[in-house]
């Protein structure tokens, strides 16, 4: 196998790798700015500078030549080379700044150089925290700068589109961004205007960035150029909790990362996933984290007199769920699930119901047709379309019919009547239990409200649109879980090193909500039948024993394999 | 809002042959600009949107080629652009003299154009003509050399009458030996 010698270190290699990227597969570390794995590297930054020499070969017998101590004669290329852009070849001897004096002053006169126009507004740059240029300044960078004239002055809060700030004195034109409009998204819409130490990234003249991708540029952006016109100065990096997730409004299933702070989420942003998104997501998804914090059902709610809703006790909610049961037959009762709640949900309400004798059981697909591109987006608005298929819940074009005989309707955190899946006045005349997390008009027409949790309050999971089940984490704390007890919520290091008063907790931004299956569990034992589910990790195990599509997988392979594709099955018998 | 500026079919005859020259389209931005500028005199924004729309590139790809160059007038100009080199030979040899005495005999400064639509005057960089400092170019064409303020008032005068100053052959201290 063709070999090559990294710091003295052996190494093998397959194919054709890049020098950086395998470096960096190797857990080693040359610094970097322009380089990024989904990209062209156009090595424009140099500061993957790295010393590189070949072995010289004796032309006539094609063998090794070798000094006086039997050590490979070296021949080193000239100039450093850029590692980002460099093909491996058999036998090549690399040194990075770790083993050469030469690399790291190279790297270090580089990185004064990019430095020299950089206005080093760190303690007011959303970025600082997370970016790469304050990073790897502090590790490989000089402690001063010889350069003490004027700095040259760009334009800053420039608004690229409406969702993308620039501030172009902080650009340091590494073209990330404008790679990432040419090769991902393909909308062109970024270039680099003028030249020399004048130049930064720009739209054509008055056209805006308005592409559905464009926040991805924030992310890649290894400078503070670009920042989130949204989440600007909301919140230190440091001070917020990372917690993985899956984007809700879409089907693709987006790996997505929940941000939070104080149990708000703040922001949220694409989480690596080859598979399914690469490093990206669409702007639509970052918008979910509102639905999180904003009109957010907490405390279950009753209508007592006429359409009034009123608060009610969670003793007295269940109470009055169990009395209506009681006061109807089964077969009175239809239960609609939702492709907006995870498998878990679905499966416990499923279940509960079926055991007390309904087997009416309904849902409707959320489908906007020519939503969709052929990247992240796609025309099914629910992320958890095919979970629900997969169950067995019958698929219905017409729920106002699946409704009409009905006396009691149970619907599961769907907002039916605001997506125009059912008519408000087809509820006229029935009693309506809404399960739901935020408020909107279906939870007014509703009879009883009971609040549940969102993804990103439970571990749950969620199959998308090609078959693909991946599961949330808990990121944000209801008035009942506890972010020090939940073994599988993320600590910030506020929360772990923090006094009580660092930590400042807000008690509202709790919501008083409960999981889906807690709810069943509840009802269950006040009605008296034997169902009780003590956590989502069970239920999904539950569902993997019985349900034949998800046989085999559990939350540790969903872990490990960042989300298990459904057993035995193409995307079509999924959708089938 | 519709593009104001056209080109005419001679210019479009023009950019096919640019572009047959090329196996791409991209490579052809730098001639059509060109084609666009000699046509219009400058090429600012809308002009970059009519390249980019007749060679079928992306409008921000041709305005970061036209901000790169100079060259290219991405603004309306004066029919002569008066280029003063002010870089260190022409500095030396009193490059910002010339310069200041444009800039009081036409009454604008550097950067700007006369009313009359005739005249702008920018100050540049180095233009390769060190030897004949100081020195000025006119509408990315004709060097005038050597300059002196009364060769500047006579350039000024023939331009005036619509006339460009003949191009100068200014031999090497070599070739004048020689002779
Ligand atoms: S704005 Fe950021 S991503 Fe774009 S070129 Fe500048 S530094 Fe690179
Ligand atoms: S990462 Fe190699 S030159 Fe920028």
């Amino acid at each position: 196998m063709p070999e090559l010698f990294i710091d003295g270190i052996r190494y093998e290699y397959e194919g054709s790798p890049k020098l950086l990227q395998f470096i960096l597969d190797n857990g080693k570390e040359v610094p970097f700015f322009c380089y990024h794995p989904s990209m062209s590297a156009p090595a424009n930054c140099r500061q993957c500078y790295v010393k590189v020499g070949m072995p010289v070969k004796d032309r006539e017998t094609g063998e090794y030549e070798l000094d006086e101590n039997g050590e490979r004669v070296i021949r080193w290329f000239p100039k450093m080379q850029t590692s980002c852009s460099l093909d491996i070849t058999d036998g090549m001897v690399v040194h990075t700044q770790e083993t050469s004096e030469e690399v790291a002053r190279a790297q270090k006169d580089t990185m004064e150089l990019i430095l020299i126009n950089h206005p080093l507004d760190c303690p007011i740059c959303d970025q600082a925290g997370e970016c790469p240029l304050q990073i790897q300044t502090y590790k490989y960078g000089p402690e001063g700068s010889r350069f003490e004239v004027k700095k040259v002055h760009k334009p800053k809060r420039v608004e690229l589109g409406p969702r993308v700030t620039l501030d172009a004195e902080r650009c340091i034109n590494c073209t990330r961004c404008v790679r990432f409009t040419e090769e991902i998204s393909e909308t062109f819409q970024l270039t680099i205007a003028s030249r020399g130490d004048k130049n930064y990234p720009i739209t054509a003249p008055g056209k805006p960035f308005d592409d559905p991708y464009s926040v991805n540029t924030v992310d890649i952006c290894p400078v503070g150029a670009l920042t989130s016109t949204d989440f600007r100065f909301k919140a230190r990096v440091w001070e917020m909790n990372q917690t993985p997730s899956i984007d809700i409004t879409g089907g693709k299933g987006t790996n997505v990362d929940l941000w939070t702070r104080d149990n708000l989420v703040l922001r949220i942003t694409p989480r690596y996933n080859a598979e399914v998104n690469d490093h990206w997501m669409p702007d639509a998804g970052r918008e979910a984290y509102q639905r999180f914090n904003e009109k957010r059902i907490s405390r279950p709610s009753i209508k007592i007199d006429g359409d009034n809703q009123v608060k009610t006790s969670w003793n007295n909610a269940i109470e009055t769920f169990a009395e209506t049961l009681e006061g109807n037959k089964p077969s009175d009762v239809v239960v609609i699930g939702s492709p907006h709640a995870s498998v878990e949900e679905n499966y416990s309400v499923m279940k509960f119901f079926s055991t007390w004798g309904v087997n009416n059981f309904h849902f409707a697909p959320h489908i906007e047709k020519g939503f969709g591109d052929d990247f992240l987006l796609t025309d099914d608005q629910a992320p958890n379309t095919n979970g629900v298929k997969a169950l067995g819940i019958d698929e219905s074009s017409d729920l106002n019919a699946a409704i009409k005989s009905a006396k009691v309707v149970v619907i599961l955190s769907d907002e039916l009547i605001d997506r125009g899946a059912i008519d408000a006045s087809s509820l006229k005349g029935k009693y309506t239990v809404l399960l739901a997390t935020n408020e909107s008009q279906t939870s007014a027409a509703a009879d009883l409200v009971i609040p549940v949790t969102c993804i990103a309050e439970h571990a749950a999971s969620y199959v998308n649109v090609d078959g693909r089940v991946q599961r949330s984490f808990p990121a944000k704390e209801t008035k009942y879980s506890n972010r020090k007890l939940n073994l599988e919520m993320s600590e910030g290091r506020l929360d772990r090193h923090g006094t009580y008063f660092d930590n400042w907790v807000t008690e509202e931004n709790k919501i008083d909500c409960i999981p889906a299956w807690e709810v069943v569990s509840k009802l269950a034992s006040r009605m008296g039948l034997d169902i009780a589910f003590d956590n989502s990790r069970e239920i999904f195990e539950e569902v993997s024993s019985s349900v034949p599509l998800f046989k085999g997988i559990n939350y540790e392979r969903m872990d490990e394999e960042n989300g298990v594709q459904l057993t035995g099955n193409s995307k079509e018998e999924v959708t089938a | 809002m519709a593009n104001q500026y056209e080109f005419t079919p001679e210019d479009l005859q023009e950019i096919e042959d640019i572009k047959s020259k090329f196996p791409e389209v991209m490579p052809a931005t730098l001639p059509t600009l060109w084609v666009a500028q000699r046509r219009f005199g400058h090429v600012e924004p809308d002009v970059q949107e009519l390249v980019a729309n007749t060679l079928g590139l992306p409008f921000s790809h041709v305005h970061g080629v036209a901000t790169f160059y100079t060259q290219y007038y991405k603004e309306k100009k004066g029919k002569y652009v008066l280029d003063v080199c002010t870089t260190t030979s022409c500095q030396l040899c009193g490059g910002y003299d010339m310069l200041h005495y444009l800039e009081k005999k036409l009454g604008i400064k550097k950067g700007e154009t006369t009313d009359d639509g005739l005249f702008s005057i920018q100050s540049v960089e180095c233009l390769g003509a060190c030897g004949y400092a100081p020195m000025m170019q006119i509408t990315n064409d004709i060097y005038v050399n050597n300059l002196t303020e009364e060769k500047l008032d006579e350039v000024i005068k023939s331009l005036k009458a619509g006339k460009m100053p003949e191009f100068e052959s200014v031999g090497m201290p070599q070739h004048t030996e020689r002779s």
